[in-house]
């Protein structure tokens, strides 16, 4: 068992050893403005810790992100869901759904800004933005595979549309709705930072921006390293929600 | 008797049987769109605001006018440069992880690192090392773009039947050339998603960074005029964007049909 672990995780922590190396070699042999080695990004990411800057920043973008990706799915469920009931409405929108699904949503944040300023709300809405038509979009096509055989039998016992929604719809759409969260929480996050960078400056982009305009090389390494760590873990966690629920799709 | 007499025929629809009634559909619902769009603006927004019949009015001067094309110019070329970097690249690194162990353990997680990292972070990095210039620019559509490729390619290359190589192998066929003419066209559908991705992200790259540094192209002429106020003139520069957005998928997708035509896409959702 033992030995199992090990061939399995020596790999990985190789990898990641050889690559802290290299980081740690080329960052002393070049100018501290251009590069910095590992060691003095860990000391700058423990005064970033310490003084409480990065603990409440975080906190900023994280509320920022959960409310954004939330509003995305609360919306983009039920309305892929009635889109795809609705036979007639989503013939007709579905182009426009997926022009808006290839649509670089970052081209919008200058018109955000300058119709809503600065605030919390135009930030929330950047990231909805970006989180809803992955929801949306999966969720229309998750309804719509759905067979016509369950629905007829549904209605022969006589059930309602309400009854239908919760017994037939919900249960069979959910699994494809939650690969389209996976994909809006990657969006989301992407979203999160546009918003903190190009809106006003909060939370982790705000602490990235301060750095680079300080020229504070090992600043800026240090949080692209946990906005990175962030990236990586929520990707998982987004998987594992997918798998979760990929579990009763077959 | 045949199905077809069974059906009734088709009802005239208001003088226009060219079109079938999913396209009445669609046009009815985007001619209300447009609509709602400008109702709203017209009576709640400000009169800046882009409306449909303001960026009808300023389309032709915008499509037309030498900055606005200077600048499209100006991305595009960025986002092809960038583009082809990064295919050269992300191929080869790809096609490495795919077909050496070796490689991919050493790699791997550093590509599925980078390419969960949203892109828009390294832009301040990317400034500090580049300055406010379009090779700043450059180096986030690279970025951008590379790894959707890398991880694609690579798993094309893993995808290859083991057969097909032992048949080459056992007519002693070498290594590059079983790349070549073995692993690189069975991994081809892989390597179209990704390109695929990639379009769209060295887009965005690109506007993203030319936000960033305020460098002349596409992006920038949106961010001047949206903050100038000549929304209208700047929904131009969206709407062409998205025009290359979906473009792009369209022009993949028919290349897909037309060169690969024994592989269809749902194939491959498992």
């Amino acid at each position: 068992m033992r030995r199992d672990l090990l061939n399995r995780h020596a790999p990985f922590a190789a990898s990641l050893l050889a690559g802290i190396l290299l980081w740690e070699v080329v960052g002393r042999q070049s100018s501290p403005a251009f590069m910095v080695p590992f060691s003095v990004t860990l000391v700058r990411l423990w005064q970033l810790i310490a003084s409480g800057q990065l603990g409440a920043q975080f906190l900023n973008s994280a509320i920022l992100f959960l409310t954004g990706v939330t509003l995305a799915i609360v919306v983009g469920m039920p309305a892929g869901m009635l889109l795809a009931r609705v036979r007639g409405l989503r013939v007709a929108v579905e182009p426009y759904i997926m022009v808006l699904y290839a649509t670089p949503m970052v081209a919008l944040i200058p018109f955000i800004l300058s119709m809503m300023g600065f605030g919390f709300v135009p930030k929330v809405l950047v990231v909805f933005l970006f989180a809803v038509f992955p929801v949306l979009y999966n969720t229309i096509e998750g309804a719509r595979s759905i067979k016509p055989e369950l629905i007829e039998v549904a209605r022969s016992y006589r059930s309602g549309e309400w009854a239908l929604w919760r017994e037939v719809m919900v249960p069979y759409t959910l699994p494809f709705t939650m690969t389209g969260v996976r994909q809006a929480i990657g969006r989301g996050l992407v979203g999160m930072v546009a918003a903190e960078f190009f809106l006003s400056s909060t939370g982790l982009g705000q602490l990235i921006m301060t750095a680079s305009q300080d020229f504070d090389t090992a600043g800026v390494f240090a949080i692209i390293l946990i906005i990175g760590l962030i990236g990586v873990g929520l990707m998982r966690v987004g998987l594992l929600i997918e798998n979760h629920f990929a579990r009763w799709r077959n | 008797m045949t199905q077809a007499s069974l059906s009734p025929p088709a009802p005239a629809r208001l003088g226009l049987p060219a079109l079938s009634g999913a396209a009445m559909q669609r046009i009815l619902a985007g001619a209300i769109i447009l609509l709602l769009w400008e109702g709203v603006v017209r009576l709640a927004a400000p009169a800046y605001v882009a409306k449909p019949s303001g960026i009808i009015a300023a389309f032709p001067n915008v499509i037309t006018s030498a900055p606005f094309l200077s600048a499209t110019g100006i991305t595009l070329l960025a986002v092809a440069q960038g583009l082809a970097i990064a295919l050269v690249l992300g191929t080869i690194i790809g096609l490495a992880m795919g077909r050496s162990v070796v490689v991919d353990r050493l790699l791997r997680h550093y590509v599925n690192g980078f390419y969960a990292v949203p892109m828009i972070v390294v832009l301040p990095l990317v400034t500090l090392w580049f300055g406010y210039t379009s090779a700043a620019r450059f180096a986030t559509i690279v970025f951008a773009a590379m790894f959707s490729i890398i991880v694609n390619v690579a798993d094309g290359a893993k995808s290859v039947p083991k057969e097909y190589l032992e048949v080459a192998q056992s007519f002693r066929s070498g290594r590059i050339r079983m790349l070549i003419e073995i692993v690189l066209p069975a991994a081809t559908p892989y390597f179209l998603a990704g390109l695929r991705l990639a379009a769209g992200r060295a887009l965005i790259g690109a506007v993203v960074a030319e936000f960033f540094t305020a460098i002349g192209g596409l992006g920038y002429y949106i961010l001047y005029n949206s903050r100038t106020f000549h929304h209208n003139e700047a929904f131009v520069g969206v709407l062409l964007l998205a025009a290359f957005g979906v473009g792009f998928e369209l022009l993949v997708n028919w290349g897909i049909r037309r060169f690969l035509p024994w592989y269809r896409r749902d194939e491959r959702t498992e």
